[in-house]
């Protein structure tokens, strides 16, 4: 097995030379998606397999995590999302700010042909951003773009985007998980979202040729596609398997070329397979312990300290993914270089039990009490959390009960804030204020899930936002961290490495730090 | 029988009925909807919200959204999946292809096991042969289908390095592709489905062997072959051919776990994923397809009886 | 108890030996688990996952260090008590109703007759799956489900018993003798209707640990820490290349006690005279 193919080191180098302000494009054209072989070239088909399956592939209505996992393919937005921290012009060409930081202009890359034969101009632009950050339309993109009051198309090749309040952190706001750049008046037909599961009308790489629901997803290689000599592929079937046993088993069998797992014990038949390659990726996902502040004897802040501090994060992670990840103080994994505060500095990381009975006495729960603990059917990874934390948090006097809820009735609970105990699943595009912003910051500005509704952490999360110095943003979110880590409305618990496999054939697969799909544009199949 | 048959056919429009209306209501008693799946943990703003909600009709009393749907499904259209934007009727008429090809397919593996091994064990009544074929009976009757679709999936793996394709091909465009697939959730179901057949087949053929007839005749001195399929066994089919209806409903419920273990696009999967999206369209469309099966299939059960059975009739 | 007595008389088969004694094995699991298995079913220790059967752990261990053997032998109340527990319930409304349906007729019989044709036409699994949905996670709402699944079954077997039995000439006898009608409902059908419902009860147990172990293996039985076998199949399905000791004895436990009880179910029939 490698190690972590991309370097933390690196990831901290890149995020310090470029945080924050994207520079001109540059060479960076070859970084688009993950690293360029030399060697690549056209070449064949794969199998994918995927243990979830996008419910419909529109990406500006659509919030599933697996719809945007295929959909970066072949949609587009003005900038990638490298994980390194940097918004890589993609459709754009670079950016230019205003010093006042309320005028963002973007000159747009020419030649850039939608799957439907069109030609992208700024018109487009402007008609799709328009339309994903109207709350009208109803794209779980639109509160992200909230800071722009208008958007503008000088001339064919140049868009502006005007803001009411300076927002550091636009260009990673303008990639590609929610959104797209799509030829003017498609979204105009009330049934357009539903069209996009038989036709795709982005820019990217690789365009749809047929979605069959509980069966597969196939994508073909787009031949107009607008950066020289790709992709590669010519084909890709996401297939949707129904366990990871049986996804293993297809491996073996070749049945399958591509599969990302979360658990080692997954992986463990395959390492010593001949021909196929196991290997690790830092993540941009957090599996984390939510605590709703309005919620029983959680509403004290002592009581939920005294939770963080009978947590030994190390044994939930080796039970729940026999320690194939990173433990987390208040930062995903793979932005914690550039981003994150050192976990010894961070308050109630340390197991103290001790000090969690003396705050759960002062808080007038001397002999504990007894909590309902949340985890979601399907997520294989929280039930042995659950039972390592309830065995923990028992040693200080919490009986937490374990409940298991289907996910459509957990996602109701959590956008209506009453989350109660939960145990939570959740990535985000490599920018802190895309990853705190709508989480932390109370209401109506944010969502505030937690129900924390801390005037400190809301004014700390404004001015990350509107700040666009590096040092100074790195500065306040370490202090909104450490706010995070004294209050407790969530406990950051680890980020699961990625674990792919993949047959021998397939070449230059990078694995994205979201989950997502991105490096398929990069792959080749060796013949 | 003209009565019978409407009355029959009244208490089935009923139960229909009754049905759809517990569909409609089962589905809005689960907590959440499609809305908020759609918006996830990222789309907070409540005009979103409200939008979608409208665009759906999900704003709109629940009464009236259920006159509604009655309404057009009694004209013949179940509306449109949410999610897909397909027509729900070709999309159940797609899942029901492969659902109706997996039960096929297990009724006759089942049938081509099941019915001779019964009729052996009832020649054979009291010997070896019938303890070894009834102890294949009680285990097959007693083994969670799943778990031996579990333990076939792991075994073929590993001692035949082999796999299914699990990426679904209809036999019209891809025949060994298909029946590749459809090899061990067929097995896996027919296991337990021939179990049943022998079982039923041996009680019959044994009540049958017993009979007047068949003793004159031996007493006559017919050779056995004659006595057992020329006699006996015309006397099975017809029970044989009722059970054969049971069996079809009975493999049709307990597809949804074959269905998801090896991950075959039937009708018990776009239930389940249905009910998981909160796709109420086509989660009332499915259930009611499935419903009106059952009732169908039950209704003919009935009536066969009653050809066969004068005194059944009411 | 009925089921015994019922019994009683009956020539003991090889196979119906096998069955009691499983079924005697069971009960021992049940009233005390912890006479077989001397450790815990809930001793979390990720430091020994997923190890392979050995003296120590007959059964091997799930994936955060639990021992199997313990869990499957603690998991017999839990599952088989699910199961019978429903069936209780099923067979006390269902056949409840049943019988009043079948005796007193008139508008009860027709809405409750109609509900059960309604109920009848869901596939169980679905039905369960739907219900479990609708009622949320747990073991008391596990049970709602499978009682409601069965419910029809109940129903139409103890209304045909108790409409057959109220056209007797001992019940019109009764009733020309000034017995109320409430006496003879008690005293004289139902004793007839109730063997007919213990026989369906016996029959429909191991389907119904069908139904209860497919729910769990799609997610929807009881909320861990408890040791069901359903629930235990399901944790095993991702390591059965690794582990398959997690998903064999379930498998082969919820065999056992399907077989035993299916035996059993024939001895009764055959008893009964039933076909």
């Amino acid at each position: 097995m490698r190690d972590f193919v991309i370097g933390r080191r690196e990831a901290l180098l890149a995020g310090l030379a470029l945080a924050g302000l994207p520079r001109a494009a540059a060479a960076s054209d070859d970084l688009l998606y993950g690293p360029t072989d030399p060697q690549a070239r056209r070449s064949g088909r794969v199998t994918v397999g995927s243990l979830v399956e996008p419910p419909a592939l529109d990406p500006f209505r659509q919030a599933a995590d697996a719809r945007i996992r295929v959909s970066v393919l072949m949609y587009q937005g003005l900038f990638f999302e490298d994980q390194s921290g940097v918004a890589r012009p993609l459709l754009a060409r670079g950016a230019e700010v205003s010093a006042d930081g309320l005028t963002w202009t973007f000159p747009l890359r020419e030649g850039v042909r939608f799957h439907t034969g069109q030609t992208m101009s700024s018109a487009d632009v402007k008609y799709s951003y328009d339309f994903l950050r109207d709350p009208r339309n109803g794209s779980p993109g639109a509160g992200d773009l909230s800071s722009i009051a208008a958007i503008e198309a000088p001339n064919p090749a140049t868009v502006v985007f005007r803001l009411s309040r300076p927002n550091a952190a636009l260009p990673m706001t303008l990639t590609n998980k929610y959104g797209a750049v799509v030829p003017a008046g498609f979204l105009d037909d009330p049934n357009s979202g539903t069209r996009m599961n038989e036709i795709s009308v982005g820019t990217g790489p690789f365009k749809l040729r047929s979605f069959r629901p509980n069966s597969a997803i196939v994508l073909e290689r787009f031949a107009e596609y607008w950066q020289p000599g790709q992709p590669h592929l010519d084909e890709i079937t996401f297939a949707v398997m129904p366990n990871s046993a049986a996804m293993a088993v297809a491996l073996q069998a070749r049945r399958i070329d591509l599969a990302v797992f979360s658990r080692p014990q997954d992986t463990q038949p395959l390492e010593r397979a001949a021909g196929l390659e196991v290997r690790r990726w830092p993540s941009l996902g957090q599996r984390s312990l939510d605590l709703d502040c309005n919620y029983g004897p959680l509403k004290d802040v002592r009581v939920r300290q005294a939770i963080a501090l009978a947590i030994d994060k190390k044994t939930v992670m080796d039970a729940a993914i026999a320690g194939y990840g990173q433990v987390l103080g208040t930062m995903v994994a793979g932005m914690q270089d550039a981003w994150g505060v050192p976990l010894d500095r961070l308050p109630n990381q340390k197991v103290d039990l001790d000090r969690a009975r003396r705050l759960l006495a002062e808080a007038g729960h001397p002999d504990g009490f007894e909590i309902d603990l949340t985890t979601i059917i399907g997520y294989d990874w929280m039930d042995p959390a659950a039972l390592t934390i309830a065995e923990q948090l028992r040693r200080v006097g919490i009986r937490a009960n374990i409940k298991r809820i289907e996910l459509g009735v957990w996602i109701r609970n959590f956008r209506a804030r009453e989350m109660g105990f939960t145990f939570n699943d959740w990535g985000t595009t490599p920018d802190p204020s895309l990853l705190f912003y709508r989480h932390f910051r109370a209401a109506p500005q944010g969502a505030d899930f937690r129900n924390w509704n801390n005037a400190k952490a809301s004014a700390l999360l404004d001015r990350g936002q509107e700040v666009s110095d590096p040092a100074e943003r790195r500065r306040i979110y370490a202090e909104f961290q450490m706010l995070l880590a004294e209050e407790v409305p969530t406990i950051m618990l680890f980020s699961a490495d990625l674990l792919t496999v993949n047959t021998a054939r397939l070449r230059n697969y990078h694995q994205h730090g979201t989950g997502w799909y991105f490096g398929l544009a990069k792959a080749w199949v060796a013949s | 029988m003209a009565v019978m048959l409407a009355r029959r056919l009244a208490s089935a429009a009923v139960a229909a009925f009754l049905s759809a209306l517990a569909v409609f209501l089962l589905m809005r008693a689960v907590p959440g909807d499609i809305v908020a799946q759609m918006l996830g943990q990222s789309g907070t703003d409540r005009t979103a919200e409200e939008a979608l909600r409208a665009f759906f009709g999900l704003d709109r009393p629940a009464h009236a959204q259920f006159l509604d749907w009655l309404g057009r499904t009694l004209a013949g259209d179940l509306g449109r999946s949410w999610y897909q934007g397909r027509p729900v009727s070709a999309m159940i008429a797609e899942a029901f292809g492969v659902t109706a090809q997996l039960a096929a397919l297990t009724l006759a593996v089942a049938t081509l096991i099941g019915v001779p091994l019964g009729v052996v064990a009832g020649i054979r009544e009291g010997t070896r042969i019938d303890t070894a074929i009834q102890t294949f009976n009680l285990l097959g009757l007693s083994a969670p289908v799943y778990w031996v679709g579990l333990m076939l999936l792991v075994g073929a793996s590993a001692f035949l390095g082999w796999s299914p394709p699990f990426i679904w091909r209809d036999f019209a465009d891809d025949p060994a592709e298909n029946l590749a697939i459809m090899l061990l959730p067929v097995i896996s179901l027919a296991i337990l489905q021939a179990a049943a057949y022998s079982q039923f087949v041996r009680g019959l053929m044994v009540a049958e062997l017993r009979r007047e007839h068949i003793r004159t005749a031996i007493a006559k001195g017919l050779a056995p072959h004659e006595i057992y399929f020329k006699h006996a066994l015309r006397n099975v089919l017809i029970p044989l051919t009722t059970f054969m209806g049971l069996i079809l409903v009975q493999i049709l419920g307990g597809v949804v776990v074959i269905e998801s273990l090896f991950s075959l696009p039937g009708l018990g999967r776009l239930i389940l994923s249905g009910l998981q999206g909160r796709d109420y369209p086509v989660v009332q469309g499915a259930l009611l397809f499935v419903v009106l099966i059952a009732i169908g299939i039950n209704l003919l059960v009935d009536l066969l009886y009653a050809a066969i059975d004068p005194r059944l009739r009411p | 108890m009925i089921a015994a007595a019922t019994l009683a008389g009956t020539r003991i088969t090889p196979g119906l030996a096998l069955s009691l004694g499983l079924l005697a094995a069971f009960a021992v699991l049940i009233v005390a688990p912890g006479l077989i298995a001397v450790q815990s079913p809930y001793d979390v220790d990720p430091s020994r996952a997923l190890l392979a059967p050995s003296a120590q752990h007959l059964f091997g261990t799930d994936d955060v260090g639990r021992d199997v053997f313990a869990r499957i032998i603690h998991g017999t109340r839990i599952t088989l008590g699910l199961v019978a527990g429903s069936l209780l319930l099923s067979a006390l409304v269902g056949g409840g109703c049943g019988v009043i349906a079948g005796y007193a007729g008139g508008w009860f019989d027709l809405a409750a007759g109609r509900l059960a044709d309604m109920i009848l036409t869901f596939p169980p699994i679905i039905a369960g799956v739907v219900i479990t949905g609708v009622l949320g996670q747990g073991a008391g709402n596990l049970v709602l489900a499978l009682a409601a699944v069965y419910l029809p079954t109940f129903f139409r077997i103890a209304r045909s018993g108790a409409l057959a039995e109220a056209a007797r000439t001992y019940v019109e006898a009764a009733r020309a003798l000034g017995f109320p009608e409430w006496h003879i409902l008690l005293r004289q059908v139902l004793p007839n209707v109730l063997p007919l419902v213990v026989l369906q009860y016996v029959i429909l147990f191991p389907l119904a640990l069908q139904i209860q172990a497919a729910l769990g293996f799609l997610g929807l039985g009881v909320a861990p820490p408890t040791p069901d076998w359903g629930a235990t199949l399901e944790q095993g399905k991702n390591f059965i290349l690794v582990a398959w000791w997690l998903s064999l004895w379930p498998g082969v436990f919820l065999l056992a006690s399907a077989v035993a009880v299916t035996v059993l179910g024939r001895a009764l029939r055959e008893r009964l005279g039933g076909d």
